[in-house]
């Protein structure tokens, strides 16, 4: 069995190479279902590591990225011996740049560490119309909505998706967190969100105390 | 962006005291230093009086060869010392240098010949060293004509134009420019390397014309550069031109830069 604590500190690190060779020596033994959801969890408090260096200035936009995208290369290796049973989920984040809006970036690094920490995460893409939030979120059923915008005119296509989800009766059972450039806690209450956010880390440190 | 670290050289006079005083250690922490702060090559010069040249780059060799793992740039001025010493190298590396002057090329080409060694080749010949942009692309396929008959690669070679003075010669920069312009139309795997402190010699502030030159250069494609790597400056200057050059995925290499103290305010690390 591979070190747990090692390979979290390796993630945490950003090591690539060690984290990849830690795990393709530990698919190589063939190990049990159980004992690679234990290292998807290492692997995942990892990328809470990186978060916290990311707050604390240590780490830098750069740094985020690299971290999904290593996140899902780890994924990737362990692939084989998940054996289709999925790693225990925390919860559902139903996620999209708001209509008007093509900013993408930050949306993108939220939803590969909102993953990382163990959600399950549907994309929606950018430029993403009020009514397709709500039809996802009735058929999804997330704990969670997500929004994300640069443009100051995001802040009125939030507040429209927003109202869309009280029309459809659907606002009490969600949380729903905004994201960007043009959020502010002003912005936030106008617009009717739960919480706000203008880093990615933070959000998904929100988004996990909405559900623990 | 190749870097050759250019600290270990006798005309230094904090080196030229070590290698009087046979001090190992000063010079095995050069090694190190430069290794850690990216440098690719390790350049060794003895800079001493001719007659104990040859065993002072042995010593130097020999020490820097087991402080670390990075390949030996061999300097010396005399391709007949470089003969010499060639056999205590433990791998390929660089030869500083070949020119036009006598016959450096007769020497040094055949050494290497059938070897993975890369040599740097100045444009200068008899005469000097030529003003104009011309005269250097000539001398250049002169040099690389003669080592494509010891089947020695243009990727082999690095072609250092011979950055002039500032001050002196007011194109100068964009006479380099138009060189290795030139130089890479002729041969398109061929490097271009240069110094970085010629260019601002007689010039206040030498530094930022050094740090400016070194931008410009790898924008108009310089692959190697002779420097001080330990030199926060300049390494802050070349790891933010190779991330705006597009060659810093997610800009970690210059952000891992900072985080580890080595560009940016110096941080007084808590132990």
């Amino acid at each position: 069995m591979v070190d747990l604590e090692k390979l979290t500190q390796a993630v945490g690190e950003l090591d690539e190479e060690k984290v990849l060779a830690m795990l393709k020596e530990f698919v190589g033994t063939n190990p049990s279902g159980e004992e690679a959801n234990k290292v998807v969890n290492a692997c995942q408090q990892g990328m809470a590591i990186v978060g916290d260096l990311f707050e604390k200035g240590e780490y830098f936009v750069g740094d985020l990225i690299f971290a999904g995208e290593l996140l899902t290369a780890a994924i990737d290796t362990l692939k084989p011996v998940l054996g289709g049973e999925k790693a225990s989920k925390i919860g559902k984040i139903v996620l999209g740049t708001v209509e008007g809006d093509l900013h993408d970036i930050g949306k993108n690094i939220f939803a590969s560490m909102a993953e990382a920490a163990g959600f399950e995460v549907y994309d929606l893409g950018i430029d993403v119309p009020a009514d397709k939030f709500v039809e996802k979120v009735k058929e999804i059923k997330p704990q969670i909505l997500g929004m994300s915008g640069v443009l100051t005119l995001a802040l009125d296509a939030m507040k429209k998706t927003v109202d869309a989800v009280k029309e459809a009766g659907l606002r009490d059972d969600i949380k729903i967190i905004i994201g960007g450039n043009p959020v502010t806690d002003d912005a936030c209450k106008q617009i009717g969100a739960d919480a706000f956010t203008t880093n990615a880390a933070e959000g998904v440190k929100i988004c996990q105390g909405w559900v623990m | 962006m190749i870097i050759i670290g250019e600290k270990i050289n006798g005309t230094i006079p904090s080196v030229k005291k070590a290698i009087e005083a046979k001090d190992e250690e000063f010079i095995r922490d050069l090694a190190v230093r430069q290794a850690e702060a990216g440098a690719d090559y390790i350049d060794v010069c003895a800079g001493t009086a001719p007659e104990i040249e040859e065993e002072t780059l042995i010593w130097l060799m020999d020490i820097v060869q087991d402080a670390v793992d990075k390949p030996l740039c061999i300097d010396s001025p005399n391709p007949r010392t470089i003969e010499k010493v060639f056999p205590y190298a433990k791998r390929p590396g660089i030869i500083n240098s070949v020119s036009e002057e006598g016959d450096k090329c007769e020497v040094i080409y055949p050494m290497i010949q059938g070897t993975e060694w890369q040599v740097i080749a100045l444009t200068c010949d008899n005469r000097g060293i030529p003003s104009d942009v011309q005269t250097r692309v000539d001398i250049t396929k002169i040099m690389v004509e003669k080592a494509q008959k010891y089947g020695i690669t243009p990727d082999r070679i690095h072609i250092d134009p011979l950055v002039m003075a500032l001050s002196a010669d007011n194109k100068s920069l964009l006479n380099f420019i138009e060189t290795l312009t030139a130089v890479k139309e002729l041969y398109p795997t061929i490097k271009v390397t240069s110094g970085l402190s010629n260019i601002s010699f007689g010039m206040p502030l030498r530094k930022v014309i050094n740090q400016h030159f070194l931008t410009i250069a790898m924008y108009a494609g310089m692959d190697s550069a002779i420097l001080d790597p330990c030199n926060r400056d300049m390494l802050t200057t070349l790891l933010a031109t190779e991330a705006l050059l597009g060659r810093d995925r997610f800009c970690r290499n210059f952000a891992n830069a900072y985080r580890k103290n080595k560009i940016g305010p110096v941080k007084v690390v808590e132990k």
